[in-house]
């Protein structure tokens, strides 16, 4: 059971990045000038679905022999995507950074992704049928990894393979930053939680007196009540 | 040019309404960021209607927000601080998330779109709900209005009677936190389905349940109706909904319901929990109508009016329509197409437009329900490379593609729809649909189980012609127009063959559609019935837990990850390679 448990988060977010890069690649699909590039960006996102798909199905595995408090605690909820920050609220990448970012992320991520990948190989085991699935997405990922290399050298002929690799060493420093940054907020968090719960106790105390009742709309003509209030 | 918006609460959307009163474009944000609920600021759906429409900020009048978000947010604090230190957890997420609420939705305007938040306006939000259904009324004035849904910016249930669109008298409402809404919700959340999306599923689940069971009575005991007070009665010591952000319940109703369901846990007919859950959606499908009832026998006490609108989440509980059809002072009810909170951007655009001067008597026109603007040139050109290398074209003029089509029907193949413009609400009906012969059986499994890969309980919607509908099944007048927007489920007829079709749900329902004149659907038919076939199974285009395809780019996508082999589009009939 603890080892179902510690493994549920894994799936859970890996599956949330999947997913989250599928939507990326349909909305590059979507954003861009080039049937050619929305061909290539529409097979990708196809990749990434079914990714997803094979670390929902392993999650499922795992939630099912999960006790139901835990379980519940990692049904997957579209919304969370963002909340989560796996999509920007700003926009998907291809809306807000620029093309040649755009391509070197993918470039360098699928990269990252794929070691990442193999960690999870070595917890589900080389020879059981995940492993031989995720031996699969790994291969994919790596394959998504040469052809953005290509197409950015296509694009950017000048471009040396020493820059592609400041541009992975960068992504690779940011995403530890993210993590760092994650566990850091997670810490400060729990420092936190008594002050803010102290804090909401006293705004509730406050909250307790306001009198809402003259806001009551029974008998009022709706039509007639300030458009510019908020309350 | 008037925008209504919704967001932050539920799934988001904008509505834009010109100045003759016309609806000209409706987007949900999650059709367009493909993630499903998407509730954040929509910013791609405002950034959609502009260019669209091919408008920019100064020719907007007015942007009408849906609520009153101060109202929304004290509500749930002041509720919440009389339970401390219980709800402590929710109180802390509301004021660390004070910024990421409705309150902010000023500055999302001034961030994303810069001059549009000067002419921010707020609307009630069940008087934005209810402007949206007016909207889809014939008749604009002397009519009750009910909205019922989880929690508005201050009730979560009201009656109000329309003089005309500038008078809506507010004359009854359920204060927060009791709620019918928010206890179908907890029961969705007991059962192991996600809140927001659930629901529907209960609502199938529930023709599998006994009403004389044990657990079908014991969530009778949950709510009520108190006749002296009119109001609705809850015994809140079962529910968490209102003290915690993660849980709904709490371990009283687990020890009166047993164990909440496992939510990876699938849930198949004849397993060893199925009765169980059945009973307990029963149960609550059960209350449910009970109270709808109770709210419109008390609506028509105070307004002795016989036509109503319903709208609310609650009204998209299409089983419980037929019995509200039933009473005997009912002679019409009428539910907008997307009568939960992202319809509510409809109605916010019309309460800018009628409080602006641009309103003359009753000038509302009533929307289409395909009203989002087709945008065939982009598609063609993006998928240009896609279909060639992954489709093949089997039929490029319209007419042989619909022809080729009606044949696949025939011999039992599924076809899925990207045609024209989107529907505006959460039902298929059509236009982006998955369709086939409604009454072979292999077909209706094969798009259920195969393409859709959906739970065996829950049934695929039936849409014919109305002279059809009539030899099948048990039509209500009052909720005709329910029928159109799938909105209302109805009864098969008695010893009527209907009870054998693969439509039809296992306590003999069916949630009917009539297809709409010069629809595509209506199309589809007049040449299969030619054919012998009268009755088309319809379910929405999408893969499972993803939103309803928007646009081409989207259909061939579902048609790539599923085993669905054909797609009617606009460009043609198109057939997958492999």
């Amino acid at each position: 059971m603890k080892k179902i448990q510690s493994e549920l988060p894994i799936f859970f977010e890996t599956a949330h990045a999947e997913l989250a890069s599928a939507l990326e690649m349909l909305a590059a699909c979507k954003g861009t000038y080039s049937p050619k590039q929305a061909f290539g960006y529409f097979m990708h996102a196809k990749d990434e679905y079914n990714h997803a798909r094979s670390f929902f199905k392993m999650l499922s595995k795992r939630g099912k022999k999960a006790s139901i408090k835990k379980a519940r605690d990692f049904r997957f909820t579209p919304p969370s995507l963002i909340t989560k920050g796996y999509i920007s609220n700003k926009g998907f990448l291809i809306d807000t950074m620029k093309f040649k970012d755009f391509i070197a992320f993918v470039y360098t991520n699928e990269l990252l992704a794929k070691s990442s990948f193999e960690n999870i190989l070595i917890l589900v085991g080389h020879g059981t049928e995940e492993g031989k699935t995720i031996t699969k997405i790994m291969a994919d990922e790596l394959r998504h990894h040469g052809m953005a290399k290509k197409f950015f050298l296509n694009h950017y002929p000048a471009l040396q393979p020493w820059q592609l690799m400041i541009y992975r060493l960068r992504e690779t420093i940011h995403n530890k930053g993210r993590k760092l940054y994650d566990a850091n907020i997670k810490i400060l968090d729990r420092l936190l939680t008594p002050i803010y719960k102290s804090m909401a106790y006293l705004a509730g105390t406050m909250a307790r007196k306001l009198n809402l009742n003259e806001f009551k709309r029974k008998g009022k003509n709706l039509m007639n009540i300030s458009s510019n209030s908020i309350l | 040019m008037f925008i209504g918006v919704t967001g932050y609460n539920h799934e988001s959307s904008a509505a834009l309404v010109d100045n003759n009163g016309v609806l000209v474009n409706f987007y949900i944000e999650e059709s367009l960021s493909r993630i499903k609920g998407d509730k954040s600021f929509p910013w791609r759906s405002i950034k959609k209607l502009l260019e669209s429409s091919n408008i920019e900020i100064k020719d907007i009048e007015r942007v009408a927000f849906y609520e009153r978000p101060l109202s929304a947010f004290l509500h749930i604090v002041k509720e919440a601080s009389f339970h401390m230190p219980r709800s402590l957890g929710l109180l802390t997420h509301q004021f660390r998330n004070f910024n990421r609420s409705s309150v902010s939705c000023y500055l999302d305007f001034a961030k994303f779109f810069r001059g549009l938040e000067t002419k921010l306006i707020y609307s009630d939000h069940h008087l934005s709900h209810t402007l949206t259904a007016l909207a889809y009324s014939n008749s604009k004035k002397d009519i009750c209005s009910v909205v019922v849904d989880g929690f508005g910016d201050r009730s979560t249930a009201s009656i109000s009677q329309i003089v005309d669109p500038t008078e809506i008298n507010e004359l009854w409402e359920c204060p927060y936190p009791v709620s019918l809404g928010l206890f179908y919700s907890t029961i969705t959340d007991y059962l192991g389905f996600a809140i927001n999306e659930g629901e529907y599923k209960v609502m199938g689940l529930a023709s599998f349940g006994d009403s004389k069971s044990k657990s079908a009575k014991l969530i009778s005991g949950l709510m009520g109706w108190d006749s002296n007070s009119n109001k609705i009665i809850s015994d809140m010591s079962y529910f968490d909904y209102h003290l915690s952000t993660s849980n709904s319940f709490n371990s009283k109703l687990e020890e009166l319901l047993g164990p909440a369901r496992n939510p990876f846990v699938p849930l198949i007919p004849g397993d060893s929990d199925f009765q169980r859950c059945a009973d307990i959606a029963r149960g609550a499908q059960d209350l449910t109508i009970y109270l709808l009832r109770k709210i419109f026998t008390h609506a028509y006490k105070i307004t002795r009016s016989r036509r109503f609108l319903f709208s609310g989440g609650v009204s998209m509980n299409s089983a419980s329509i037929d019995s509200l059809a039933q009473l005997p002072f009912i002679d019409e009810i009428i539910i907008p197409p997307s009568p939960g909170d992202p319809g509510c951007a409809i109605g916010a655009a019309f309460y800018s437009y009628i409080k602006s001067n641009s309103y003359s008597d009753l000038n509302i026109s009533k929307p289409s329900l395909f009203p989002s603007l087709k945008e065939i040139r982009n598609d063609e050109f993006l998928a240009e490379e896609i279909i060639s290398n992954e489709f093949t074209v089997l039929e490029k003029d319209k007419e042989d593609a619909f022809l080729k089509a009606a044949e696949l029907i025939s011999v039992g193949e599924v076809i899925g729809t990207v045609l024209s413009n989107n529907e505006t609400g959460p039902r298929a009906l059509g236009n982006r649909s998955l369709i086939c012969d409604g009454k072979n059986k292999d077909a209706v499994k094969y798009l259920n189980t195969v393409i859709k890969n959906r739970s065996p309980f829950r049934p695929t919607a039936p849409a014919m012609r109305y002279e059809i509908a009539e030899k099948y099944y048990k039509l209500r007048p009052e909720i005709y127009e329910c029928y159109k927007s799938m909105s209302a489920t109805c009864k098969c007829l008695k010893d009527n063959v209907s009870l054998e079709f693969p439509t039809t749900h296992v306590d003999g329902t069916a949630r009917i559609q009539i297809v709409e004149n010069k629809s595509s659907l209506d199309k589809l038919l007049s040449i299969l019935e030619t054919m012998g076939i009268e009755i088309i199974a319809n379910s929405s285009l999408n893969v499972s837990g993803d939103p309803t395809c928007f646009d081409l780019v989207d259909g061939l996508m579902v048609c790539s990850r599923t085993k669905l082999r054909y797609l009617l589009t606009d460009l043609g009939l198109l057939k997958r390679k492999t």
